[in-house]
């Protein structure tokens, strides 16, 4: 099958620290990918050098069907790098909707402002989403009035709107009380099913072997495994692969 | 939610609460009270002494109110297309000292710095006096703007840049991973965020200008409140009168701005934060 979300050789330095080395993954249409991994391992600079939130130093993504260069300057860079965020929609850790807007203007912020979609069409669309993840009833309020999970799953809705080809989740459910994780995790278990193609960063073991189709783990800025979930928790190979799961098993996940 | 609901409840421990809530109610209650009474008396005292041992030209006043009076109009204007000037230079000033470019970050430092090291007085003083010797004569009213403007632009800058650098990183990145073009970005999320932020404090500026304005009467040609009140009080040796006129007509100015800015400042913290 030909994939959707392609990084080739991709390297990422914040000044003479090499946070990225070389990192190549596939990913196909549909499939859902977690990436898990000690903090300070490199997976959030991944994700967020897929949609170029992080200028990466050197290598390729490529996005449906659209590829950049990491040494890329200029307009026509640019507005490649636009056209893949079109294609990719991401979720924080930390939510980060715009307080000034309610969460209807919120979802539909960017369909209106940067796709130009008419705003009726942008609200039937963005209400839609919102009753997929069960907040339609607060579309009026503000995101100041709404707990952090209802805050994230609002996130989710935002970035659903704009009709992403990939979905990029950073952490989402870490700035969480334990609490409101299993909502979020719900919703995004939905969204998956629906046949999203995603790319999930994240602490969440139990998440990670449910839902996934692969698990990648990331060490010292290198992928060190990718396997199945079933496999990867039962048989790690790699040492720190081993390590990271017991780590959160005597945790108590 | 009320205390009052709770009060009648026959629960030993917030009834306590309670108790010491309302202990705290009644002595906030007092001391209103107490300040509004000594403020009513010191007005008592005024009107006394100017009933009396301070001896008060009425006719003086009840035939200059109506041109002491007529300054207000040229006041606002003033003040107003200042501050208008000065929330634009201040917004280009905060921008530009962003900039990566170092021109434009220069330009920015060199105006605040320059502005901020010079007295205001000066300034006015250098649009109606200094310039003409240069060939350029601006009208009155527009040397006052300009020179009001500039000054509280300088200030103003650093409330634009608070507020610039009060809007997070990640409401940055929200807007671009949604394809936002660094101007959009600006548009639609940085800039209404950061403008909510420095609304009060350009309220407190705009109030500040409107009596700043009247170091504009010294040069003499604009003829707004200040400058209304000095010409007939020095004319007639009635300068008390006049300044105590003004006085009167600047603090209700203020006394009104407050209290529309205190009904906005309600407004913006609705449905925030």
């Amino acid at each position: 099958m030909s994939s959707i979300v392609r990084v080739s050789n991709l390297d990422k330095y914040f000044g003479r620290l090499h946070v990225l080395k070389e990192v190549s993954i596939d990913v196909a249409p549909r499939e859902v990918v977690c990436i898990i991994g000690r903090s300070g391992s490199g997976k959030s600079t991944l994700l967020r050098c897929i949609n170029f939130l992080e200028e990466p130093s050197f290598g390729t993504i490529e996005v449906d069907g659209l590829k950049v260069e990491a040494s890329g300057r200029g307009k026509e860079h640019r507005q490649l790098v636009h056209d893949v965020r079109l294609k990719t929609g991401m979720v924080f850790q930390e939510f980060n909707l715009f307080p000034h807007m309610s969460v209807l203007e919120n979802v539909i912020e960017g369909p209106v402002t940067v796709k130009g979609m008419d705003r009726s069409k942008a609200i039937e669309l963005a209400e839609q989403n919102l009753d997929s993840v069960g907040l339609l009833f607060k579309k009026d309020e503000y995101p100041n009035r709404l707990s952090g999970g209802q805050k994230q799953r609002v996130a989710i809705a935002r970035a659903l709107t704009m009709e992403p080809r990939v979905m990029l989740f950073d952490e989402p459910t870490s700035a969480l009380d334990p609490e409101l994780i299993g909502e979020v995790l719900n919703v995004m278990k939905k969204v998956a099913k629906d046949g999203m193609t995603m790319l999930v960063v994240t602490h969440e073991m139990g998440f990670a072997r449910e839902v996934a189709d692969r698990v990648l783990v990331m060490a010292d800025g290198e992928i060190v495994e990718d396997e199945k979930p079933e496999k990867l928790f039962d048989k790690p190979k790699d040492p720190r692969t081993k390590a990271l799961i017991d780590r959160y098993r005597t945790g108590g996940q | 939610m009320g205390p009052d609901t709770t009060a009648s409840l026959p629960n030993p421990v917030m009834s306590q609460a309670e108790l010491l809530y309302q202990a705290q109610q009644r002595k906030d209650r007092q001391f209103r009270l107490f300040v509004g009474i000594t403020w009513f008396v010191i007005f008592l005292f005024l009107i006394f002494l100017f009933s009396g041992p301070i001896k008060i030209d009425r006719e003086f006043v009840a035939n200059n109110l109506v041109f002491v009076a007529g300054g207000i109009g040229e006041t606002i204007r003033i003040s107003l297309l200042s501050i208008i000037l000065a929330i634009i230079l201040a917004l280009l000033a905060a921008l530009a000292r962003l900039s990566t470019v170092p021109p434009i970050y220069a330009l920015s430092t060199f105006y605040v710095s320059l502005i901020r090291g010079t007295p205001l007085y000066l300034q006015i003083f250098f649009f109606f006096l200094a310039l003409p010797q240069l060939g350029i004569i601006l009208p009155g009213l527009w040397a006052g703007v300009i020179a009001l403007g500039l000054n509280y632009g300088a200030y103003m800058s650093e409330i634009f840049r608070a507020g610039l650098s009060s809007v997070g990183k990640g409401q940055r990145e929200a807007a671009m991973a949604l394809g936002m073009t660094p101007i959009q970005t600006m548009r639609r999320v940085v800039l209404p965020q950061a403008l909510r932020f420095a609304i009060p404090p350009i309220g407190n500026d705009f109030i500040a200008m409107t009596k700043d304005s009247a170091l504009v009467a010294a040069t003499g040609f604009v003829h707004e409140l200040m400058w209304r009140a000095t010409k007939v009080g020095r004319a007639q040796f009635h300068n008390l009168e006049a300044l105590i006129m003004a006085a009167i007509f600047y603090w209700m100015m203020t006394l009104i701005l407050s209290y529309i800015q205190s009904i906005i400042e309600v407004r913006l913290s609705r449905g925030e934060r």
